[in-house]
């Protein structure tokens, strides 16, 4: 294998871990109350200006913007809940979508509206110099997040099998009138469902700030990613969506580096229309 | 022979919900399926209707093999059903909700009503045919989904659990409608945990327990059948009934 | 009486309106644009109102109609109009390959899907020279022949429209009243109860979507015909699909009129904001946009005509139970 491809493979591998990270969120949601948030992608772009304007503010790195971010995402997660998914996830179908599709718009165009349309950046600098491991050569920012997004991905995963928070949020999501007996507040277990999967929507998002730039529409298309990835690793299953988020990263830096960057998106979109074409309960989801 | 289901195996995983099961049902009578809680016999109603496809075994209706076709396909046929819970159309009034079915063999919606119409004064809903589906009881909506399925004019028609959450005088008033639906020539597979109503119902019975069939006969020789009364009551009870020790 | 006169005075107000505001040029276009947005959710209704299936990427039929009309201009010197089947054609086919397999899954799916379907063909005509890439494309200039359909007054426009919506809507209003009507209601209450009694979900639904689709496309062909320009964002971006979603929804979705009504708020608000606001306004109008939907999806779940169909006849309550077709 020759170097290069061994470095585009490498940095796909990362910026998949982050993907795998963002998706975890969506996919616990999905799997606990079977709602979709499609202002998913919109959260991460909230933690992407978050981090920015952390930088702005004091001139604060990513020590700073992932744990701010992550509380301030966490807080909006449970508003969210509180405020607008608790009422419509018992309504009709067209209620739901509208809800999350809604607050997606809102949060979009404030951030157009706020900081304009105009793409930010963090510094390059802002972690210091690359890695250089043998002849792979790898961006400070980037091992940073794929190290953290595939260590938070994996925490997340332990909380929800290993932990009593976990299993009283599983008992919910199974059956939430049986946990209500048990002493568990559904809406409790929810709300804090919604918590973690924004928080750790809110470390994704501060972390691709580092080196991806923030845009108020850049959380469509991450959304998209983040679609795929659910459907690949299947509906629910947060170590199916780290795999997957892996999967993803890697075929998106492969093609970017064989085809043509532009192709890339056209790559994942294509694949995810085939998937749920041939295997809806997902790639890795059990039959 | 109308309906039979021969060697029908209903696997999720490891776990057998239904492991060889054979049943005919005989055209004109009413056929009665029960065990306890998780038997199978769900899961194998659910195979005859076409909501689920068997792991192995075959379906055969009017001696045609059913086995893959889709639940709509089994309805043409003539194969109707309720479910446990009730699954009316919400936002519908009865009358609609009744159209539905009635459309299956009245394309024009204006005999389509009039067969609702019909159906609904049979079953006793004539009060009720502009109301609201929404506004209806347990008892309402039952009635309602039997109402739907004989609109449809099937052949054999398959009740889940049809009774229960009903009061004992609803149930009286429910088993008389299920015994005026079996004169007009209906066939009928009632699932039902209540044996009172498969004792004054069904002419014969088919006895479930974790996926097997462990008894048949009419309703007067599974009640004495000590295997059923073991089913149900677990083997202590069953012992002290029949005066043995263990 | 006041049931025979409300309808009549509405049809005569919606023929005269041109005339009663002929003094101004922007009220005469601001009636074609509610027409036309009408004629778009009007389309989307028949899937995701009346079937219950949430299209999220509508834009990509808007789309196919749009460019079908323009790059048969561009490319071999066709009059727009002429285009329209085209695209009429290309959404139909479209909607079936994107409905055969998604329409068999849960609602959630679908929705997903056609939402990666439009980015998806929005990224290829991006970058697709013969449409014209990111720049768009152009229609006549000067029109050549009456057929180009090029009038500097929005007034015949306003006719065309309101042809197409009358003709859409007493279509529509046949299909509620026959059998597909009754059962895509069914289907979108409970998907499994209308299979026991004989109804081909799958392939109702289908027909719904690509009938849908073929309208859409109409939409989208009478848009580029009074625009004459398409580009990416203004034929397939996300906010086309989200605007016939949200109008169908505000009014009342799987209601006949429900889309008009959408449309009749929703255009002049749209305009008014942008005017008011002026270059800043196109970021609020759709804050605007987002709160309202989510508004509508908290407290309003079957849209503002529910209100008084349910004062009026109880006997159809629009208000949908959620549906679990397992």
């Amino acid at each position: 294998m020759s170097s290069i491809l061994l470095q585009v493979i490498v940095s796909g591998l990362l910026i998949g871990a982050v993907y795998a990270l963002f998706s975890s969120g969506l996919t616990l949601i999905w799997g606990m109350m079977n709602v979709i948030n499609f202002a998913h992608g919109d959260f991460v772009m909230l933690a992407m200006y978050t981090a920015f304007l952390v930088w702005t503010a004091f001139g604060g790195g990513p020590a700073a913007s992932v744990p701010i971010a992550a509380v301030v995402l966490a807080t909006i997660g449970v508003l969210s809940y509180f405020l607008l998914v608790r009422h419509i996830m018992r309504g009709p179908m067209l209620a739901q979508i509208m809800g999350t599709f809604g607050l997606a718009l809102l949060l979009r165009y404030s951030a157009f509206w706020y900081f304009g349309a105009n793409f930010k950046t963090l510094p390059d600098t802002l972690l210091g110099p690359p890695f250089v491991f043998g002849s792979i050569r790898v961006d400070a920012p980037r091992l940073l997040a794929g190290t953290i997004g595939l260590i938070v991905t994996l925490s997340l995963h332990l909380i929800l099998t290993r932990t009593a928070l976990g299993s009283r949020m599983l008992a919910v999501s199974e059956d939430a009138t049986a946990a209500q007996l048990m002493g568990i507040r559904p809406e409790h277990m929810q709300a804090a469902a919604w918590a973690l999967a924004a928080g750790a929507t809110g470390i994704a998002g501060a972390l691709i700030a580092t080196f991806f730039y923030t845009s108020p529409t850049v959380g469509e298309t991450l959304a998209i990613v983040a679609f795929v990835t659910v459907a690949f690793g299947g509906f629910g299953s947060v170590p199916g969506a780290l795999l997957a988020g892996l999967l993803i990263g890697v075929i998106e830096a492969v093609s970017a580096f064989m085809i043509g960057p532009v192709y890339k998106d056209v790559i994942v979109y294509t694949l995810f229309v085939l998937v749920l074409w041939t295997r809806p309960q997902g790639l890795m989801g059990k039959a | 022979m109308l309906l039979k289901a021969s060697q029908l195996t209903m696997a999720f995983g490891a776990f057998k919900a239904v492991d060889d099961a054979s049943v005919a049902v005989n055209e004109g009578e009413v056929l009665g399926l029960i065990g306890p809680n998780g038997a199978g016999k769900s899961t194998f109603f659910n195979c005859l209707t076409g909501d689920l496809h068997p792991t192995s075994g075959t379906v055969h209706f009017e001696g045609r093999d059913v086995t893959r076709l889709t639940p709509e396909q089994r309805a043409r046929l003539g194969i109707a059903r309720t479910f446990q819970v009730p699954l009316t159309f919400e936002s519908m009034s009865v009358l609609d909700n009744v159209m539905i079915g009635a459309f299956l063999r009245h394309h024009a919606a204006a005999a389509a009503r009039d067969k609702a119409l019909e159906v609904i004064g049979e079953v006793g809903l004539g009060g009720a045919a502009e109301a609201s589906a929404k506004s209806l009881g347990t008892p309402g909506r039952k009635r309602l989904e039997i109402a739907r399925a004989l609109a449809s004019e099937p052949k054999v028609l398959l009740l889940d659990e049809a009774m229960a959450g009903l009061t004992p005088a609803e149930i009286r008033a429910a088993i008389d409608l299920v015994r005026q639906i079996h004169r007009r020539g209906i066939t009928l597979v009632i699932v039902e945990h209540i044996m009172e109503v498969i004792v004054s119902l069904a002419d014969r019975v088919v006895v479930f327990h974790q996926g097997r069939e462990i008894a048949r006969g009419t309703p007067s020789e599974v009640t004495r059948n000590e295997l059923v009364i073991e089913a149900y009551l677990g083997k202590r009870h069953a012992a002290k009934l029949s005066g043995g020790t263990t | 009486m006041m049931r025979r006169a409300l309808p009549l005075l509405i049809g005569a107000l919606a023929l005269l309106y041109p005339l009663l505001v002929s003094g101004s040029a922007v009220y005469q276009r601001l009636g074609a644009l509610v027409l036309l947005s009408a004629i778009g959710a009007s389309a989307w209704n028949l899937i995701g109102g009346y079937a219950g299936q949430v299209s999220v990427g509508h834009a990509v039929f808007f789309g196919a109609g749009a460019y079908a009309a323009l790059a048969g201009y561009a490319q071999f010197g066709m009059p727009p109009i002429a285009g329209a089947p085209i695209g009429v054609g290309v959404a139909i086919l479209v909607a079936a390959l994107i409905g055969v397999p998604t329409l068999r899954l849960s609602g959630h799916y679908f929705s997903m899907a056609t939402i990666a379907v439009a980015e998806l063909v929005r990224v290829l005509v991006t970058n697709w020279e013969w449409l014209g890439g990111a720049q768009g494309i152009s229609g006549p200039a000067i029109p050549r022949t009456v057929l180009d359909l090029s009038f500097t007054s929005a007034v015949p426009y306003y006719y065309i429209f309101l042809a197409v919506l009358v003709s859409i809507l007493f279509m529509t209003w046949r299909i509620e009243k026959s059998r597909m009507g009754f059962y895509l209601r069914a289907i979108k209450d409970s998907e499994r109860a209308a299979r026991s009694l004989g109804v081909a979900a799958g392939r109702y639904k289908l027909y719904a979507y690509m009938l849908s689709a073929g309208l859409t496309a109409v939409a989208g062909a009478l848009y580029a015909i009074m625009f004459g320009f398409v580009d990416p964002e203004s034929g397939c971006g996300i906010l086309i699909s989200v605007k016939m979603l949200i109008m169908a929804a505000l009014g009342g979705a799987g209601l006949l009129f429900g889309p008009l009504v959408g449309a009749l708020i929703l255009v002049p608000l749209e305009e008014i904001s942008n005017s008011l606001l002026g270059g800043k306004g196109a970021g609020l109008t759709f804050v605007v946009y987002g709160a309202i939907i989510v508004v509508i999806a908290r407290f309003l779940p079957s849209g503002l005509l529910a209100l008084f169909t349910g004062l009026r006849s109880p006997r159809k309550p629009s208000a949908t139970e959620p549906s679990h077709a397992a």
